[in-house]
């Protein structure tokens, strides 16, 4: 092994997949460096009422992550920053690194002063813009680091109720975007992935109707930090939904739309389906399916769901749905096992869509390799390493075992270029 | 439980499948967004999610059991929505044509028609060798002189004397086939009702192409369907209308422009011109949703555009062009109707015959849906 | 701990809220050797107030009254080994949570400067104790997760010894040609790399590899296992600092599937025997060795069936698609069947899946396969049921292939410890009747007998607990590789059921963890889930009494026991979670900065209104990973909750000793509220068991209170999740109204 200390990895994103990667090898003693392109941690992940199959809530691990990053002394994290500019050097890459303005600064003590004055509401990103929030706020009750962001183009002009209102001068409107540059061993990207779009599925109501949701939506009215608190309800009435269907492969598994398969879909409609029947017992729920995939263990969640009574499993794809007259949805659709059509009526519909790559819109300025649906594709040689969803569409426990592998091939690139 | 039954998979179906150009069939994986899509398919009896499962299967007794592939419009909304891209729209379309072909009386001959893509041009040139050589062994053969009076050229007995018969083996043919179809038909199931009573409904149906106005994206191939049905209507009616004519009532032909029987037979002549149009120009206009053609529909459409081309040009060749090539057109139109009258139990024409079939067996096995369409 | 400095923080509201004079009176009142107020302790200048102090004071504790221990974390980092940290969250837990200028918050906030200060006062600094630390990393099983795993230990530099039971590397993959695409295009089977893989290992210098060869011990703790091999060329004894375990799987018993009759006929085969045939290039029935027309695969043999393995063996499916494919790329003409019941290739998988259907003469239905028939050269017919054929049909066959499922080569170690244990109460029982029942768990745990794998030298167990199923996975979602034996990581198809591609990530990930464990001892910090803490637990044995209940419930295996039953700490294996410190009767185990004593300290130190008439007083301990969050956030979005509970952050639920319980009702405080993590099948407790154990010691204090005649509902426990926010401060406030119900604690004034 070599004397010299050795370069510090870069990981870009800082979702589960790239906390992980980040721990696991600071925790091994090694220096590193985590950028994020959003003000707090914790990526999809925390926009996540519960994982499958315990059910449990992703802030749980992540207490324990944001606190290994708080106490370890080896990572520098990095938020609203994004990777500008990287060239390859003898012993890695030179990179650069964009910090956005930091209108509020680490001087902030999360009092919340600043939130009650403010006078502009904006849709909340972090609900899908299924709420509103003040322009300056805390990014959700979780966010670490536990520091305020203001919204700045939405502020009025001349507006500085804020800055009034912050005793620990942390509010700078005038604050400006800073580079940093540094030279490191290899980079990990760990850029995560996105909802495929609702609106490309027309012929099943996305973008169309308001009661046409989408899973990562469900996510969302289940959590108590949502838009309703935790209550499901129909976004066209807001009364609590009396039959919810889910249809599988909204997207994926579809040369139209993603070939592959996204891995996730079918565990996470299987729990939904069981958020839905423990707040509203008496819901009918219809899960429209082409394979249930459970793969390993998880076939536990479908033997569990299948034996729930009032939620019901059918094979098939639902080829379209259209509106009924009193308002409700209708699905049509093939029941392949009792060989019959149908037209199921639903008041929500829940659409599975598959997980896009972030990385195939931004390859990041490194030319990464990524297959023709974006996903990355690894080069020990080049000191490129690929985490998460951004190499494959995969489940998080999945993802912590790739990332933590990343962090060994991160570190494996580094020595051996040295 | 029932006694199980045996499933002999062909690969030599899957095969001959592939070679027409079905290939994609075998991408299937079953999801059934096809049948969710399909406005045609019964609510008991769904497709073509099954149909493409047993053609991968190739479980041909199936397929011709089933009515399925002739309720088909080949709207080709599953194509569109198949994830998988297996067009199940065109699949059927293939579907068809080998029933046609398996049904065919002669098999000989279904096979020659099968086969088009290499055979078109026997099956085309074929009929006009035959006036050809008809009217040089009859010595008839000579451009007549004076204003063109094509029965001076060819005499209707002559006509008359080629079409009775071919039109008799025809009937004799497509009764054979049909019968055979009919026999298949729902594997033995009940029928209950008279034919001719649930032939009614039918044909009203097949004359208003109702069904076909309920597939989203076959709309703008309706009409030209339609013109093209009506079309045929009329130039058959006409052509009886002249048989009478002509020996009941020894009418003198040429009949004049004003003559009733001569404004339908121009009037049935327009629609198949404006029809096939219609069609063509969708067909090139509008590929992804008419489907891939395969050698069988582009014959078949051929002859049909051929029959009318020659038909109008001959009709007007009388004034505007020199006898000899007005004669030549005349020989040709002949020889391509005889080519349409001939192939028709074996060509994509004979889809009239086993789609009134199936939507009538379908009448027959299933209690009349209230309020349909 | 002498000379402690107090930090008054006045930000955030807590100036307004509070009168400062009257708690500063209350850091006179406990001899503060410094008691500063700040505007704004966080900011830069705050915190430079604080460094100033420590030095010119020479504090060796300063408590920190301010905001939440969990925010600013980074702010209040000082050297650990030199000054003890203890924060008091005025803010959270008085000022924002309770209405301004009222007595009882101003009591509230007294008591908890008080608790703090005593909490403190009982603490020490940590002496890290950085002993030598062995770097090589043990792989056990050369199979492609331990040869990955081996790779990757050997790459980050360390050096590696791998021992492998059979003669040859590679487990399954060994000697494939194809396997399961990985790259793009992912349509075609991929060339196998394992080869040039372990040819790399073979010539690695600083990689051992013993093949052939079995463990025999493994004594010690992690960074000083001392491992014992018994190979061709005699047993082999050296260090190792760290262990991955990838024994792999085995498949299932193909004659347990009886009704697929693989018995019957030996044209029914299983997918790893028709892998070696295709593996030496050939295809055909074994009884008349002629070509098949027809090769049918029947998917999920034995899997997703609860009669045999309940779970998905997860590669089934895309292992038959490779298959597939290489019979359609070398037989030609051969018709191949996969009867399936979903088919499952996640991710770009599914291309393959396309690729393998377009194949001629490959074909695909889904169904339950009810039987198969056929005996010995017989024609072969396979029954289906419910398929998308009919609900009936029969499928004749000329070769069946079972695509059996996987089961872990794994052993269970607390099965194995519990069998040791009875085998011996049945020798030595006192009564028949003990030695009848020993007798009893012998026979039902039989089978375990000689299974072990790693000969732990664990006084709970040879080998990593077996979880559901018998894979020994951590059952964390968020930490896959959290096993109960610290050092010891699981990888490949042993710790879950996986591909072969997910096994060769897992061996690089478990490897990581393993290198991370030896980094982290040499450090002398703790490893996951108290990362970098730098305590260790201190045994004062000489107030032993012998009673195992820290050597029986530590999750970790940390303590071994001597022949009188006395435990021996293995400092490296502990995660610091204090459970055995909450179930030593004696009360003798205690952490640098968290102790029994301190806690009690704590209880004794608020003030408890000796008057009757005057207000409960209710003690709170919480669970500071879920239920201390979630009171903050409680309090972050201004939830109100009864003035009278006084929170006391925990570690673990488990950590409760039942003294703590005893000092409170007889200090007449009414009543006392325990809130942690779920527990059971789902837990959620980062140390496996805390959560579940204080319940159960819970339930046995109950019948004590009833003894001491007071209500058993004095005492609660509640489970409660890291997001239930919402629900925290209704169950403060729902206690303290039953026990005005109650009235005053009959203790009082005692």
């Amino acid at each position: 092994m070599n004397a010299s200390k050795p370069l510090p990895l870069l990981v870009v994103g800082a979702g589960i997949a790239g906390i992980t990667t980040a721990l696991e090898a600071a925790e091994a003693g090694r220096e590193v460096v985590l950028v994020e392109r959003e003000a707090s941690v914790g990526g999809r992940v925390l926009r996540t009422y519960h994982y499958f199959p315990k059910l449990c809530p992703p802030s749980c691990g992540m207490e324990i992550n944001t606190r290994r990053l708080e106490r370890n002394p080896r990572i520098r994290v990095l938020t609203q920053t994004s990777l500008a500019k990287a060239t390859p050097t003898a012993s890695g890459w030179a990179v650069t690194l964009g910090q956005a303005p930091a209108y509020v600064n680490d001087r902030c003590t999360a009092c919340g002063a600043c939130t009650e004055v403010c006078p502009t509401r904006v849709p909340d990103p972090f609900n899908f813009a299924m709420s509103e929030v003040a322009a300056i706020r805390l990014p959700h009750p979780n966010a670490w680091p536990r520091c305020f962001v203001l919204d700045r183009a939405a502020c009025p002009e001349g507006c500085r109720a804020c800055v009034e209102a912050c005793q620990y001068n942390a509010i700078d409107l005038a604050a400006t975007g800073r580079e940093e540059s540094m030279e490191v061993g290899s980079v990990v990207a760990a850029t995560g992935w996105q909802p495929y779009p609702l609106e490309r599925l027309p012929e099943l109501g996305g973008g169309i109707f308001p009661d046409v949701i989408a899973n990562v939506h469900m996510e969302r009215l289940a959590s108590s930090s949502g838009p309703t608190g935790g209550k499901i309800l129909r976004p066209s009435t807001k009364q609590p939904p009396r039959r919810v269907a889910f249809i599988q492969c909204a997207g994926s598994r579809d040369v139209k739309h993603l070939p592959y398969c996204s891995a996730v879909c079918c565990l996470a409609s299987l729990k939904q389906a069981l958020y839905v029947h423990e707040q509203l017992p008496d819901a009918e729920v219809s899960i429209y399916y082409i394979d249930r995939r459970t793969p390993g263990r998880n076939e536990d969640m479908l033997t569990r769901v299948a034996a729930t009574t009032g939620i019901s499993l059918v094979k098939g794809k639902v080829g379209k749905v259209q509106r009924g007259e009193n308002g409700d949805l209708i699905l049509r659709v093939e029941d392949v096992e009792a060989g019959s059509l149908k037209s199921a009526h639903a008041d929500l519909v829940v659409l599975a869509t598959g997980m896009v790559p972030n990385l195939r819109d931004d390859g990041l300025p490194l030319d990464l390799p990524r297959d023709e649906d974006g996903f990355g594709l690894e080069s020990l040689e080049k000191g490129i390493l690929v985490a998460g969803v951004a190499r494959r569409p995969e489940d998080v426990a999945a993802t912590v075992r790739d990332a933590t592998g990343a962090a060994a091939k991160a570190c494996v690139a580094t020595l051996r270029r040295a | 439980m029932a006694a199980p039954s045996a499933i002999l998979p062909s690969t030599a179906f899957s095969e001959e499948l592939r070679r027409r150009g079905g290939a994609t069939a075998a991408r299937c994986y079953q999801c059934a967004t096809c049948s969710g899509v399909c406005e045609l398919a019964p609510e008991d009896s769904p497709f073509p999610r099954r149909q493409m499962l047993w053609a991968q299967w190739g479980l041909a007794d199936r397929l011709a059991a089933h009515p399925a592939v002739w309720l088909c419009y080949q709207c080709n909304d599953c194509t569109q929505r198949c994830p998988r891209d297996a067009r199940p729209g065109d699949v059927l379309q293939i579907l068809r044509a080998l029933a046609i072909e398996g049904l065919a009386f002669p098999r000989v001959l279904g096979q020659l028609v099968g086969r088009a893509a290499t055979t078109w041009p026997i099956l085309i040139g074929a009929p006009i060798l035959f006036w050809i050589v008809l009217l040089a062994s009859t010595g008839l053969l000579s451009v007549p002189k004076g204003t063109l009076v094509y029965g001076d050229f060819v005499p209707h007995w002559l006509i008359y004397s080629v079409f009775f018969p071919v039109a008799g083996w025809v009937m004799y043919a497509s009764w054979v086939s049909g019968r055979g179809f009919w026999n298949l038909l729902g594997d033995g199931s009940p029928r209950s009702g008279s034919f001719l009573l649930h032939l009614l409904p039918v044909l009203t149906e097949i004359a208003t192409h109702k069904r076909f106005a309920s597939c989203e994206a076959a709309r703008p191939r309706r009409l030209g369907h339609l013109l093209l049905l009506w079309g045929f209507v009329g130039a058959a009616i006409t052509s009886g209308l002249l048989v009478v004519a002509l020996y009941g009532f020894h009418t003198e032909l040429p009949l004049p422009l004003e003559h009733p029987f001569k404004i339908l037979g121009n009037v049935s002549g327009v629609l198949l011109v404006v029809g096939g149009v219609l069609l063509v120009r969708n067909r090139l206009t509008d590929g992804e949703r008419t489907g891939t053609s395969t050698a069988f529909d582009t014959f078949f459409l051929t002859v049909v555009l051929a029959v009318i081309a020659t038909g109008v040009l001959s009709e007007v060749g009388r004034f505007a062009f020199p006898a000899e090539l007005a004669c030549a057109l005349y020989v040709v139109h002949l020889g391509v109707v005889l080519s349409l009258f001939l192939t028709f139990p074996y060509s994509k024409f004979a889809h009239l015959l086993y789609r009134t079939l199936a939507l009538v067996h379908g009448r027959m096995t299933t209690p009349p849906a209230p309020a349909e369409g | 701990m002498e000379r402690l400095g107090v930090f008054l923080c006045t930000g955030c509201g807590i100036g307004q809220a509070l009168n400062l004079e009257g708690l500063g009176a209350v850091a006179k009142e406990l001899r503060a050797a410094a008691c500063i107020t700040h505007p704004c302790l966080c900011a830069p200048e705050g915190v430079e107030a604080i460094r100033s102090a420590l030095a010119g004071d020479e504090l060796g504790g300063i408590l920190l009254a301010a905001c939440s221990p969990r925010a600013k974390q980074a702010e209040f980092r000082f050297d650990p080994t030199r000054v003890a940290v203890e924060r008091v969250s005025l803010r959270e837990h008085v000022v924002w949570s309770h209405p301004a200028g009222e007595e009882d918050t101003q009591l509230l906030a007294e008591d908890l400067l008080r608790m703090g200060m005593v909490r403190l006062a009982k603490m020490t600094t940590p002496k890290p104790q950085v002993e030598a630390i062995e770097r090589t990393v043990l792989v056990v099983g050369g199979g492609v997760a331990g040869l990955e795993a081996a790779r990757a230990a050997a790459g980050a530099g360390h050096p590696v010894v791998l021992v492998e039971a059979q003669e040859r590397l590679g487990g399954h993959l060994a000697g494939l040609r194809h396997l399961v695409p990985e790259r793009p295009p992912y349509d075609a089977p991929h060339p196998n790399r394992l080869p040039e893989l372990i040819a790399d290992l073979l010539a690695h210098p600083q990689v051992r590899i013993f093949t052939s060869s079995q463990l025999r011990g493994i004594a010690g703790q992690p960074g000083q296992f001392r491992v014992e091999v018994e190979t061709p060329q005699g047993m082999q004894s050296f260090a190792v600092g760290a262990i991955v375990q990838a024994t792999g799987a085995h498949p299932y018993e193909a004659p347990k599937l009886s009704h697929l009759g693989y018995s019957h006929s030996p044209n029914i085969m299983t997918s790893h025997e028709l892998e070696a045939m295709l593996r030496d290039g050939i295809l055909r029935r074994p009884s008349d060795l002629r070509p098949p027309q027809r090769v049918v695969f029947i998917q999920c043999a034995g899997s997703r069936d609860p009669q045999h393995l309940a779970y998905c063996s997860a590669e089934c499916c895309a292992t038959t698609l490779k298959q597939v494919a290489v019979i359609h790329r070398e037989f030609p003409g051969v018709e191949t069947v996969v009867l399936y019941r979903d088919m499952r290739t996640p991710g770009q998988l599914e291309r393959f899946y396309q690729a393998v259907q377009e194949q001629p003469g490959s074909l695909f239905a889904r169904g339950e396969v009810e039987r198969v028939e056929g005996n010995g050269a017989g024609p072969l017919t396979v029954y289906l049921k419910d398929s998308l054929l009919g609900n009936a049909v029969a499928l004749p066959a000329d070769l069946v292939v079972l695509a059996v499922g996987m089961v872990p080569n794994a052993a269970d170690g607390e099965a194995i410890r519990a069998l040791h244990d009875a085998e011996r109460r049945a020798a030595t029982g006192e009564s028949e009747t003990q030695r009848a029942e020993a007798r009893k768990v012998v026979e039902q745990l039989a089978a375990h007998e000689g299974t072990e794998i790693l000969h732990l030298d664990y006084r709970q167990g040879p080998d990593l607990p077996a979880l559901k199923y018998g894979f020994p996975d951590s059952h964390f979602i968020c930490f896959p590789y959290e096993t109960r034996r610290t050092g010891i990581y699981a990888a490949g198809t042993m710790r879950a059921p996986m591909d072969a591609a997910q096994a060769a990530e897992d061996g690089w990930g478990a490897a990581m963890k393993a290198v991370q464990c030896v980094a982290a001892l040499s450090r002398g910090e703790a490893v996951h889930p108290r990362s970098g803490d730098l305590g260790i637990p201190d045994f004062f044995l000489q107030r032993c009494t012998q009673c195992k209940r820290c050597t029986e419930e530590c999750p970790f295996g940390t303590l071994n026991e001597d022949a009188k039953g006395t435990p021996q700490l293995n400092p490296l294996r502990c995660r610091r979670c204090g459970i055995c410190m909450g179930a030593c009767p004696e009360r003798i185990i205690s952490f640098p900065d968290y102790s029994v004593d301190g806690v009690a300290s704590m209880i004794k130190a608020m003030s408890v209104p000796e008057d009757v008439e005057e207000k409960p007083r209710i003690v709170a301990l919480l669970c500071e990973n879920d239920a201390l969050p979630a009171l903050d956030v409680a309090a972050s979005q201004r939830r109100r909750w009864n003035p009278w509970v006084r929170v006391i952050p925990i570690r673990c639920l488990g950590s409760t000793n039942i003294v703590w319980i005893a000092d409170a009702l007889s200090r007449g405080i009414d009543g006392m509220v325990l809130i942690g993590c779920r527990y059971g099948d789902d837990y959620q407790c980062h140390y496996v068991r805390g959560s579940e154990l204080a319940h159960t010691r819970l339930g046995n204090v109950q019948e004590t209170l009833q003894r001491l005649a007071l209500e058993p509902e004095r005492i609660k426990v509640v489970e409660l999740a890291h997001d239930e926010y919402g629900r925290i401060p209704e169950i403060l406030d729902e206690f303290a109204t039953d026990l005005e119900k109650l009235g005053p604690s009959p203790l009082k004034g005692f």
